[in-house]
């Protein structure tokens, strides 16, 4: 299994938090940013979904590899801003991309964790050799599930899709090793309280309210608890990459890429510094898209280590960690993988 | 821990309040420069400094610094 290509597609649209108007003054948005590392990120117009991102990614992915649609024989789509309650958004786009009647293709609903779940369960499903060409969409649109009068989101989120092509070789000697984990006693840590079975949508729950001062939000609006969020990543990302490390006797001077989740420069930089990696080993592109939840550890990927992707193969590991609360780790190799430009829609 | 080393480290978070204004009976959230970004701040100290990784709810239901300073030192044991 290897990596083959990879592409992104951010939206036309940037915010930048330096000029936005929720705050009282520059300096208090000088704040904001100083402390995040996020400046600015990319934001979709009302009507466009997350699904439509992806549809640019996964054309341009395909053109630069020279793949047909035909020739994809896997199909996962990792989001959570779906286009309808049913269907999966993976059969809808089956149909948009003209993938194969016989495709496997599904949905797998995590957040931030959610490229090196997906990688997982891709690889997993693919190294039974009968599944040849895959694809594994990481995308989002958090600035439409979010308040835009939410100072406690606003700053921080973006939208971005990303398409990884992953490819089955039977002489590849590099395994993937990944180190799982959950705690879903911290399930309204990052949330939608409205919106699902437990609590469906009511006319209450439609209603916009000021939580605690300016800071607005509707029951069906995703809510993150910031200080529980914090002290969670500062806990569990850095405890779940010293247990890959010591399970599968991983060198970390070897270890060419440490690719985040981008959530916070923050919390980037002490996990980073936990496990003692050089910081021009650790890539960021959280001050130009911001938090893209799943979308993170790839556009990252696409936009800061094109270069260093395209030559021989490099010794990764990458921590993807948020809603759930779920985290996930692994070791990979990655090298010689044809990478776009990120594209804009 | 003592609390004069914990009222330090705390009052360090802050960049323009006056230090003179910490002490154990503080209530740290009446401060002007208090802020949710103060509050991640803190919890990296103390994460830092005592190993122990507190929660909003903990920060939330202090009241002073000596408030805050029992939950840590009860869960340091």
């Amino acid at each position: 299994m290897r990596i083959a290509g990879m592409s992104a597609c951010v939206p036309k649209t940037v915010e930048d938090n330096l000029t936005l108007a929720i705050y009282k003054d520059q300096n208090e948005a000088q704040k904001v940013i100083t402390s995040t590392g996020i400046e600015r990120h990319h934001k979709v117009e009302a009507g466009t979904t997350a699904s439509d991102l992806t549809v640019k990614a996964v054309e341009d992915l395909l053109q630069n590899l020279g793949w047909e649609p035909q020739d994809v024989d896997c199909f996962a789509y990792v989001c959570t801003s779906r286009d309808y309650i049913a269907p999966q958004t993976a059969c809808v786009l089956q149909d948009r991309l003209k993938l194969r009647s016989d495709c496997c293709v599904f949905d797998l609903p995590f957040g931030c964790s959610g490229w090196v779940y997906g990688m997982s369960i891709v690889g997993s499903l693919m190294s039974h050799g009968t599944l040849k060409r895959g694809i594994l969409v990481a995308a989002e649109t958090n600035t439409q599930n979010r308040n835009p009068r939410d100072t406690t989101v606003r700053p921080l989120f973006g939208d971005a899709a990303t398409a990884t092509a992953l490819e089955y070789n039977e002489n590849d000697s590099h395994p993937m090793n990944f180190m799982f984990g959950v705690d879903g006693s911290g399930f309204d840590a990052v949330w939608a309280p409205y919106g699902g079975m437990r609590n469906p949508v009511t006319p209450e729950s439609l209603v916009e309210k000021e939580v605690s001062p300016g800071v607005f939000r509707r029951g069906v609006d995703m809510v993150v608890n910031g200080m529980d969020v914090f002290g969670f990543a500062i806990k569990q990302p850095p405890r779940s990459i010293k247990e890959l490390i010591s399970t599968f006797n991983i060198d970390v001077e070897t270890v060419d890429l440490l690719l985040l989740h981008q959530a916070n420069k923050f919390i980037d930089e002490k996990i980073r510094k936990s496990i003692k990696m050089p910081p021009e080993k650790t890539p960021y592109c959280l001050e130009e898209y911001g938090n893209v939840t799943s979308a993170s550890i790839p556009l990252t990927m696409v936009s800061r280590c094109r270069e260093q992707l395209s030559e021989d193969d490099k010794h990764c590991i990458a921590c993807g960690f948020g809603v759930g609360l779920a985290w996930a780790s692994m070791e990979f190799y990655a090298g010689r993988i044809n990478i776009g430009n990120v594209i804009e829609y | 821990m003592n609390i004069q080393d914990f009222i330090e480290n705390f009052a360090a978070q802050f960049d323009d309040t006056d230090e003179a204004l910490f002490t154990a009976e503080t209530e740290f959230k009446s401060l002007d420069e208090w802020s949710s970004l103060t509050a991640l701040s803190i919890i990296a100290m103390v994460d830092d400094e005592y190993d122990v990784i507190i929660k909003g709810s903990d920060i939330l239901n202090s009241n002073t610094i000596q408030d805050l300073f029992e939950i840590v030192e009860k869960q340091q044991h």
